[in-house]
């Protein structure tokens, strides 16, 4: 008979769990352990967070699927419904203990109207100086990166390969559990 | 955001001084040195008014944005 894994006893949790996969060595995850536990606080009684130290439990790891740490993953009635691989601002861990919390995925963060309007602003101004002077391409290129930042939450495309841009991203900001 | 440490209006400010700045260097207003200076100094307020933080109120532990987190 063997133990029960972690996302089997958070089956039987009375609430949902948050799932810390860390180790003593690696530094992302001490960075993040101070967010996690004011979230912890703040969650608590609603959301439970159990650490794994990624050294002491090579299995669980395993199980769990992770590829690099730190990596957080909410489970709510024993179905993992959020995961988070690297570290990031209390701004990027919150939606994970809202998604354990409330069983919904976080509503998408566009950027505000005020900012949208100034990078639109912005970029027109440099774009419209670029065709004046020259045209001078550097302007032009430059202008049309503060375009496409203003318009890029709402862009198909980008949406659909940011997620892989931003895991060949976060592969630099997290370390490989020694497992 | 938590990075952001500018005011709205610190930014707006910011980023008509960096397009002015760019039109005096690049349109020709201002030639010789100081032109080349200005075409690559006018980035500076830009990017930091776009981005909403600036390294230097990071530095001293300033920002005009009182209410953000």
């Amino acid at each position: 008979m063997t133990d029960p894994t972690l996302a089997e006893r958070s089956a039987t949790h009375p609430r949902p769990v948050i799932v810390d996969v860390w180790a003593p060595w690696c530094a992302p995850c001490h960075r993040m352990a101070p967010i996690v536990e004011r979230l912890a606080g703040e969650y608590e009684g609603r959301v439970d967070v159990w650490k794994v130290n990624a050294d002491e439990q090579p299995d669980e790891v395993r199980r769990l699927r992770v590829l690099g740490i730190p990596t957080m993953i909410a489970f709510r009635g024993g179905q993992e419904v959020s995961r988070k691989v690297g570290a990031g601002s209390e701004a990027d861990v919150r939606p994970l203990f809202e998604t354990a919390f409330s069983g919904q995925a976080p509503a998408r963060r566009g950027i505000p109207s005020d900012d949208r309007l100034l990078r639109l602003a912005a970029g027109t101004a440099l774009v419209m100086l670029g065709l004046t002077s020259g045209p001078s391409l550097l302007l032009l290129a430059v202008g049309g990166i503060v375009l496409f930042t203003a318009i890029a939450d709402r862009c198909p495309v980008w949406q659909a390969i940011r997620p892989r841009l931003a895991a060949l991203i976060g592969r630099g900001s997290t370390a490989s559990p020694e497992v | 955001m938590k990075y952001v440490n500018e005011a709205g209006w610190d930014r707006i400010v910011r980023v008509v001084l960096g397009i002015a700045l760019l039109y005096l260097g690049w349109a020709g207003m201002v030639t010789g040195g100081w032109g080349t200076f200005l075409k690559i100094i006018g980035f500076l307020p830009l990017l930091t008014g776009l981005v909403g933080f600036c390294p230097a109120y990071a530095l001293f532990k300033f920002r005009t944005n009182k209410t953000a987190a």
